[in-house]
């Protein structure tokens, strides 16, 4: 009697999923399908339904977890299969090297004028050919006043002896050097190993400041005060000004450094034309603000800025007078790279004595 | 019949294996990957003051969550094993369950307990004994807590097993021809219990030489193990070729470190894991 049960109920559940199926059908989609290659929850499902609805174009959304599994199914795919990816910056340029990246018709995105300029011509793309920025990471110190007792301005300010066992860095080493290097007022990407190994040394001098090294949800050690200022990526500020919003963002008056998602369009897409209609739609200023606020990440249309949420402004905005200076970090050669990689074990292990 | 098992044995152990330690012979490539460039740079490279530091780091965490298991460890399943059948059926059993949780998730338990204002500083303050949060997570201290815990059931079931198994009529023979209890444990316990110990300290000390994860959560990354080094390398600065070497020469250091306990024990297989 019982396994007749169990079979019935594996049966309606079978049957079920049959039905769920069939609703997703109903929505009209006689503009063909486009493949949509990016990592998990990158645009709400609401934006997604309004684009098949506006253009009958259906999404059939595809995840990776890292950059470099997409570029090795690309790479497999030879630019075919997929419409449209949305990477990071330094893969992109690894793929448009590879010649996998098909240049953008801008005839039909004119609403590409909407991108912030700060984020475009950047190394990847120095002429912006072949890619549409959809979010950016942007640096920045993330401090508790109540518990900090200097004012911190800039990357400089966190040498300060007060700050001792206080602040909290992700693993990031070029972005964590990049600090060092940035105080000595040198680039992210100098491929001099006496400057990356100044900037060591540098790193050592605030080693006693360092309580802790991490990726993963830092901004919780910020919120229970077990630091009291931490440099974190763009998702985690977020994550800390929603839960407190008495927290402040600093934007380094070294200047700043920050990753951009682009989009871009493989060379053998089977549907361009569905791709670029897709990023035309995501550029109009309401849906992109809303992608935004969505996505925690820091808004690359300006247009969009003005609609953000005031609760969002300060950290998925640059302030409006921003004028810093801003420096990507790109690709460097490999000795500069193993140079970096040695100065950071140098470096955590100093933290630990 | 036992072709299965060689085929599985070779494509999943010895392969990766031996990719391991071509790969550690090549160069790195300029962006990521490798190129087929033989070279012993990786090797050399190991000889820096730095990443030979790693290598003594990890030494030097391992002896000290080790001795403290021993002394946790060794009481514990030496009683263990006089306790009548059913208890030792319920001391087993508290010693299992927590196995079923992952081991990662017991560890973010620590973090709840040793973080500030939390349970440990909520206890210590309420009685009085500290004013101020103690700040203990990210500390040494706190790393050796989290290895002890990780590794303190296999110390327990080795030195269990070995007593077990012990025929306590000799002790009360040593004890009956006049030694003292003292003289009857260093003479007959001990020696007797001596491959239950062994076993147990090569089953904490190397896994502690490689449970980096505990050091990276309980430590804030801040205690730099060769385990971490590995990760970094090939994570991080896709510095493959010098991640596999390192893991060579770990893979080395525990592989002789498991024939000098075969030497000394005389024994061939580990006590305390059937």
């Amino acid at each position: 009697m019982k396994k007749i049960i169990a079979m019935l109920l594996a049966l309606a559940l079978v049957v079920m999923s049959f039905a769920a199926c069939g609703t997703g059908e109903t929505a009209k989609t006689d503009g063909g399908e486009m493949v949509l290659y990016t990592w998990e929850a990158m645009f709400p499902q609401e934006v997604l339904d309004a684009f098949t609805e506006e253009t009958g174009i259906k999404i059939n959304y595809v995840n990776f977890d890292t950059d470099e599994t997409m570029l090795a199914k690309l790479q497999a795919a030879e630019g075919g299969e997929y419409d449209l990816i949305i990477a990071d910056d330094y893969i992109i340029e690894t793929a448009i090297a590879e010649g996998l990246v098909a240049e953008l018709d801008m005839e039909k995105i004119p609403s590409v004028g909407n991108v912030n300029p700060i984020y475009q011509g950047q190394f990847y793309d120095p002429d912006d050919k072949y890619t549409v920025p959809y979010g950016a990471g942007v640096q920045t110190i993330v401090y508790d006043p109540s518990v900090v007792d200097v004012d911190i301005n800039g990357y400089s300010d966190l040498w300060d002896a007060s700050l001792e066992s206080n602040i909290g860095i992700t693993s990031n080493y070029r972005v964590m050097n990049g600090m060092a290097l940035k105080v000595m007022g040198e680039s992210y990407n100098t491929e001099d190993i006496a400057t990356i190994e100044a900037a060591g040394a540098k790193m050592l001098e605030l080693a006693p400041n360092i309580r802790l090294i991490k990726d993963d949800n830092i901004q919780d050690d910020l919120l229970s005060g077990e630091i009291g200022a931490a440099v974190m990526y763009t998702s985690q500020v977020t994550m800390a000004m929603l839960a407190n919003p008495e927290l402040k963002v600093v934007y380094p008056d070294e200047g700043i450094g920050f990753g951009v998602m682009g989009m871009f369009v493989p060379s053998k897409a089977p549907n361009s034309e569905g791709a670029h209609k897709f990023i035309e739609y995501i550029l109009d200023p309401e849906v992109s603000a809303q992608c935004f606020e969505y996505l925690g990440y820091y808004c690359t249309n300006k247009e969009a800025d003005a609609l953000i949420n005031d609760e969002y402004k300060s950290f998925l905005t640059l302030p409006e007078d921003f004028s810093g200076d801003t420096e990507m970090i790109g690709n460097i050669s490999a000795e500069a790279a193993e140079a970096h990689a040695k100065v950071w074990t140098e470096f955590k292990t100093a933290t630990g004595n | 019949m036992l072709l299965p098992l060689f085929i599985f044995t070779i494509v999943f152990v010895l392969g990766p294996l031996v990719y391991m330690v071509v790969l550690s012979f090549l160069q790195r490539a300029e962006t990521w990957g490798v190129t087929n460039e033989f070279t012993f740079k990786n090797y050399l490279n190991i000889l820096e003051p730095v990443y030979l530091s790693t290598f003594v780091e990890s030494f030097k965490l391992a002896i000290i969550s080790t001795v403290l298991i021993i002394l946790i460890g060794y009481p514990f399943g030496y009683f263990m094993a006089k306790l009548t059948a059913k208890w030792k059926k319920r001391t087993m059993m508290l010693l299992m369950i927590p196995f079923w949780t992952s081991s990662l998730i017991r560890l973010y338990g620590w973090i709840i307990i040793f973080r500030a204002n939390g349970v440990l500083d909520k206890i210590l303050m309420a009685l009085g004994i500290t004013e101020e949060p103690l700040k203990v997570l990210y500390t040494y201290p706190a790393v050796v807590v989290g290895m002890i815990y990780a590794l303190l059931p296999f110390m327990i079931f080795a030195v269990y097993s070995s007593a077990e198994k012990m025929d306590w009529s000799l002790v009360e023979a040593a004890r009956d021809l006049g030694a003292s209890r003292m003289r009857a444990f260093l003479t007959v316990t001990l020696k007797m219990t001596l491959p239950g110990l062994l076993s147990g300290i090569i089953l904490t000390f190397v896994p502690s030489m490689g449970l980096f994860f505990i050091a990276d959560i309980l430590g804030g990354n801040k205690v730099v193990l060769v385990g971490s080094l590995i990760q970094d390398q090939l994570m991080k600065a896709h510095n493959w070729p010098f991640a596999a070497a390192l893991a060579v020469v770990l893979t080395v250091i525990t592989s002789v470190m498991i024939a000098l306990y075969r030497k000394i024990s005389g024994v061939k297989e580990l006590e305390g894991i059937v």
